[in-house]
């Protein structure tokens, strides 16, 4: 049994699975311990059956009874445990997923998606599995040995006593065993993935593998890494052979005990001289004996289970740790209680001494930014790497909290703005273009849930990306992604732009998203800002100058503060860093072009 | 091209007859572990079918016959037999196991060696033809199927199909009638089983299909969760969530609906049979201890019945990996070394084209009759639109993939004389998308070459004004790559790959130049490298930068695949012809202030 906040009412969800299920169970481990002593009985009547055809009936009646039980209480239980157990894994699932969807992008750069994934995937397994077969070891172990350990008694104590010793050896040896085969199956694993990832790097890489004639070296060092694969596969294969050829020694040797000392006493008893233990006479038939062979039997899959639910436990224990872990992470970007709705504003923004630093750090990203941007205007933003450009307008995003009181949409506290309404209001185009693998349609209007395509087309034309993707064989129809057409870079680029222009809010954000086009595209997207933007806020991040000195503004940031901010005439004289810029691009132009025009 | 393809992916059929014949070398490696391990799975299912003998004998002595005065040593004696036997039998199967695992990993790792051998000499285009992945699978999973057919499968096959044989026939022995009755019995469950194997195995796809289908979608939308908060779009995306959540679901419990009867039914069956063999064998007077036989049998007839049906099912799985395999391998590489194929250990660095013609795919050429000649030391600018074939002639001098028609001449000496080898490695490639290998700044510099000194390196990345930015790294050229090189900008990439093209000491460098915008001050970092590495020797560039267009000794404009004009930056503008038209257009304004 696996408890913790976040599976306990699952229980109570699939009570009565759970209960039909145990109680088919026990069932079920009952009846088993019938057949037995059905052959007991023939063996040591076959003599009277032959003659006796009522009798005989009724023991075949008997076996048949119980026959028809076991296959229903075993489909019963199989239908009803598991169903319990694939409804938690679903359950769980898509808690998390909900879970995963409030959760802010920085929890996404703090942990890796393969991580999650991980979580999503073989930790829900283990939980799963544990509820399912646990559940169904658990039961066995303890019915199922008790319901045999007491007809084993019944017919004979001193064998019984004679049995347990093996037995406890089993259950020993299985969890010794067990837990050593887990360490050993997950090196084996490591192993695999090794080779796996070495593979999948290589032929990714061929390229440069070829253009430096290493395929010698690669083969080698592949070599070693099937090598070792090798060895780890052996070594697991001789452990669980080993193993089950230990289980596979006590249990012959127990029969060996089983039949000697049965064989001796049912030998006594036939003699007339049956064996007598403390005072005790101990007479026993040869069909006695063969149904407490039959007793053993039984017991010894409860057994070996019984070895393993205590690291199937641990196991589960971990994943559900890890599971409770990522649904107990704080979500803290929400829209506070009465919060303001920024439908219908005008798209202006405005920072009052905003100063910012990620969470958990100490170092301030932004620090006193105070600017303000009238609705309608275009501005460029500037700045080095590690400026804080991206930082600033991820902020107006509400993708992370900030202080009340230092940036305002429309007048409106960011803060206490509907989150919803917010994001609403803010056409974005991040840096990194990432695409769902999709039909490049669906991408474009993703949106809004309905698809209209001529405004699909209308925003890939402001992208500059409609000639291409009607250059493909099924435009806009074409699917991206891993399963259909691998996109360029700048494509991808584009038609996140033409993303956020399909949405046509009062704010559009574009954060250095020309990088990958040519210069010639992005003077048509520059030219299209212009044009199909004018009178919309829009904010433009970019790496040169060139593409921003024909806007409204520029915001010039530096290490996190606002250096400068005004048109480019106005920068071109009080600004010093814009005018280093500026130099520097001159200079680079000096050196490619050479030849000045007249 | 169609039915390559269809081999390359291995959609298309070989007969059985066909993948034993790829598979024998394979296995006669291994032919006399296969065969002593055979050998000791015969006396395995001998001594298994003895066994029961031995419990029979033992309720005969006691029950059967009268007791007299031997009877307590035969009795134990019997006992003594069978605890032996038994232990031998543990013994042997230890020793037939091991055998045959080691011999089934010798065969993936020989395997797998091949393989990878195999797909390292296949050429550009053929790899640009196949996924990634698929590769990858056919090495690391397909490899180990195609052992485990002969190691496993089919071995585990053949020991039970001679239990089956072996109990039919004792139990035949010991009563004909009797035995009837229960073969009806294994035959229902043979049947069931293998039809079951059918379904289930549909089922199980199924299942597979929906976990993969789940895990695609969750990979991506938890990387682009971002764009999903900020386009509002949670809501829609847990309805796409929830249907697949409960395809899962429901394939799970389609797979358990299925084994809850499957199981149950078999084990049904048994207990009949073992009613049948109570009833019957009474009404056919049998003795105790043949009922106890029939009743051990039992057992050891029905598990091997359920486990050839799964076998079976499971022969046909590793068939198709095989036959994926097998395809694979027999591609032969596109681009080899001719036999008569020379070492060449320095270049002058003399380049020609002659009416070379070349397509990647028949008849829809890229190159049409393409002429030119690079004297030594030259710089050499190819400057055209895109898919004018400009990328196509730096991968032609490398021989990353064949041409039709004409030649390519390296000092005089056609490239195909050359050996592939010799050729690469006195040929520096710089490409467009800087690959970055995961590991370190130095194992992506030397390349896992250990000859190369520290020093070397520093004299490399000091050449291409590398060293500033990795002496500023915590870890300098210890620092980790992590996949694709993701915590390095573009800039800092290219620099990297000059670095290591440098280190490697080429005597030709080829370049092709990336368009993306780098922050000014890496781009002069750039500019400034570049303008030493041109110094090496001969360069052939795809020029996007004026300051490379312009100081290049001679400009080869392409357009649809064929050489428009040539010369030097002067030359050109002079003679106001299409180099003058692409200047205008995509260069001229750069100079605008």
């Amino acid at each position: 049994m696996l408890f913790g906040k976040y599976v306990n009412k699952y229980y109570k969800k699939f009570f009565l699975f759970f209960l039909i299920g145990v109680v088919a169970l026990i069932v079920v481990d009952v009846a088993q311990t019938f057949i037995p002593r059905f052959l007991g009985q023939i063996i040591d009547s076959n003599n009277e059956l032959i003659v006796d055809s009522e009798k005989l009936g009724s023991i075949i009646g008997g076996i048949i009874l119980v026959a028809g039980i076991m296959f229903v209480g075993r489909a019963v239980w199989r239908l009803s445990i598991f169903r319990a157990s694939t409804g938690i894994a679903a359950g769980l699932r898509k808690e998390m997923f909900l879970h995963a969807e409030k959760l802010p992008p920085a929890y996404y750069h703090e942990n890796k998606v393969g991580n999650i994934m991980n979580w999503f995937t073989s930790d829900i397994e283990e939980i799963s599995d544990f509820f399912g077969w646990g559940t169904v070891m658990l039961v066995d172990a303890v019915f199922l040995s008790a319901s045999v350990f007491i007809s084993m008694i019944r017919l004979n104590p001193w064998m019984t006593l004679l049995t347990a010793i093996p037995i406890i050896l089993i259950i020993i040896w299985g969890m010794l065993v067990d837990r050593f085969m887990s360490k050993l199956w997950e090196g084996r694993q490591k192993e695999y993935d090794k080779l796996y990832d070495f593979a999948q790097e290589n032929f990714t890489g061929i390229r440069v593998i070829k253009a430096f004639v290493k395929q010698n070296k690669e083969i080698h060092a592949f070599a070693k890494v099937a090598k070792k694969n090798q060895e780890v596969n052996v070594s697991f294969a001789r452990l669980s052979v080993f193993f089950d050829v230990i289980i596979e020694l006590i249990l012959i040797i127990q029969m060996g005990f089983l039949l000697g000392f049965g064989g001796w006493m049912v030998y006594s008893t036939i003699v007339g001289n049956p064996v007598v233990i403390f005072g005790q006479t101990i007479s026993m038939t040869v069909g006695e004996l063969m149904e407490f062979v039959g007793y053993v039997d039984l017991i010894v899959w409860p057994m070996i289970a019984l070895g393993q639910i205590v690291s199937m436990r641990s196991r589960a224990k971990g994943s559900l740790r890890r599971i409770s872990a990522f649904l107990d992470t704080k979500v803290d970007v929400f829209s506070p209680p009465n919060a303001v709705s920024l439908d219908g504003g005008a798209g202006e923004i405005e920072f009052k001494g905003f100063s910012f630093r990620f969470p958990g750090t100490n170092d301030y990203a932004l620090k006193d930014i105070t600017l303000k941007i009238k609705a309608g205007e275009h501005i460029g933003i500037v700045g080095k790497v590690g400026a804080g450009k991206t930082c600033l307008v991820n902020t107006l995003l509400r993708l992370y909290n900030v202080e009340k009181g230092q940036v305002f949409i429309d007048g409106h506290d960011i803060m206490d703005a509907d989150i919803q309404s917010l994001r609403n209001h803010i056409s974005y185009a991040p840096q990194d273009n990432f695409l769902f693998s999709a039909e490049v349609e669906e991408n474009i209007a993703f949106a809004a849930s309905k698809i209209n395509h001529e405004r699909v087309v209308e925003a890939a034309g402001f992208a500059d990306v409609a000639s291409n993707i009607e250059a493909f064989p099924k435009g806009y129809q074409t699917v991206s992604g891993e399963r259909g057409v691998t996109l360029s870079g700048g494509q991808k680029q584009r038609i996140s732009i033409a993303r956020a222009e399909y949405k046509d809010a009062p704010i559009m954000i574009l954060d250095d998203c020309v990088s990958a086009v040519d210069v010639k595209t992005e003077e048509t997207i520059l030219a299209n800002i212009a044009n199909t933007r004018k009178d919309k806020t829009t904010l433009l991040i970019a790496s040169r100058v060139s593409s921003v000195m024909h806007m409204d503004k520029i915001i010039v940031l530096d290490d996190g503060k606002l250096s400068a901010y005004g048109s480019h005439n106005e920068l071109m004289k009080t600004s010093p860093l814009y005018q280093r810029m500026v130099f520097l691009q001159e200079l680079e132009k000096e050196m490619e072009g050479g030849s000045k025009r007249g | 091209m169609d039915e390559k393809n269809e081999a390359l992916m291995g959609d298309h059929k070989m007969s059985l007859w066909q993948i034993l014949r790829h598979s024998k070398p394979y296995v006669a490696k291994e032919k006399l572990a296969i065969f002593l391990s055979f050998l000791l799975i015969l006396i395995n299912v001998v001594i298994n079918i003895v066994l029961p003998y031995f419990t029979s004998r033992f309720v005969g002595l006691l029950k059967d016959e009268t007791v007299g005065e031997k009877t307590f040593a035969i009795l134990m004696g019997v006992v003594i037999g069978y605890v032996v036997l038994a232990v031998a039998n543990e013994g042997i199967r230890y020793i037939q196991s091991m055998i045959l695992q080691k011999a089934g990993q010798r065969i993936v790792y020989g395997l797998r060696m091949e393989v990878f051998n195999h797909i390292e000499s296949m050429s550009q285009n053929q790899f640009n033809e196949m996924a990634t992945g698929s590769l990858v699978t056919r090495v690391a999973n397909y490899t180990a199927s195609v052992s485990d057919l002969f190691t496993s499968v089919l071995v585990n096959l053949i020991s039970n199909l001679l239990t089956v044989i072996g109990v039919l026939i004792i139990m035949m022995v010991i009563s004909i009638q009797l035995s009837l009755w229960l073969l009806l019995f294994a035959l229902v469950a043979g049947i069931t089983s293998f039809f079951f194997g059918k379904i289930v195995g549909k089922i199980f796809r199924n299942e597979r299909r929906y976990i993969s289908d789940l895990n695609t979608f969750l990979s991506e939308n938890l990387s682009g969760m971002k764009i999903t908060q900020i386009f509002n779009q949670e809501k829609r995306k847990e309805e796409e969530f929830d249907v697949k959540n409960n395809n899962i679901r429901k394939a799970t419990y389609s797979v358990v609906i299925a084994f809850a009867f499957y199981r149950p039914f078999i084990n049904f069956l048994y207990y009949g049979s073992v009613a049948v063999t109570f009833g019957v064998g009474l009404q056919l007077q049998l003795l105790a201890a043949e009922i106890v036989a029939f009743y051990l049998y039992l057992s050891r007839f029905f598990n091997p019945i359920q486990n050839i049906a799964d076998q079976l099912n499971q022969i046909q799985r590793a068939l198709t990996a095989a036959e994926r395999l097998y395809c694979l391998l027999d591609v032969p590489p596109e681009v080899v070394d001719k036999p008569e194929a020379r070492e060449i250990d320095h270049f002058e660095g003399k380049i020609e084209f002659r009416n070379v013609w070349f397509a990647y795919e028949e008849e829809n050429w890229i190159l049409k009759d393409v002429s030119f000649v690079v004297e030594p030391k030259q710089t050499v600018a190819f400057v055209g639109a895109t898919g004018a074939g400009k990328t196509t002639i730096l991968s032609l001098i490398v021989r990353n993939y064949e041409i039709q028609r004409g030649q390519i001449l390296i000092d005089g000496i056609d490239i195909t004389e050359i050996k592939i080898d010799s050729l690469r490695k006195a040929i520096g490639q710089m490409l467009q998308d800087v690959f970055l290998f995961s590991g370190s700044i130095r194992s992506n510099l030397t390349l896992h070459d250990d000859s190369f000194t520290d020093e070397e390196i520093k004299a490399a990345t000091d050449y291409v004004n590398a060293s500033t930015f990795i002496s500023k790294l915590p870890n300098g050229l210890e620092e980790e790559v992590l996949e694709r090189g993701e915590n390095f900008s573009s800039g800092q990439r290219q620099l990297l790959s000059f670095a290591r093209t440098i280190l490697h000491k080429p005597q030709i460098l080829i370049l092709d130049e990336a368009t993306a915008n780098i922050d000014t001050e890496t781009e002069l970092l750039i500019q400034d490298s570049l303008e030493r590495i041109k110094n090496i020797g001969t360069m052939l560039v795809v020029a996007h930068r004026l300051s490379t267009i312009q100081h290049a000794d001679n400009i080869i404009v392409l357009q649809n695949g064929e050489v428009l004009e040539q010369g030097n930056h002067q030359e050109l503008l002079r003679k106001k012809g299409h180099y003058y038209k692409l200047y205008e257009l995509q260069y001229a304004d750069q100079e605008v202030k």
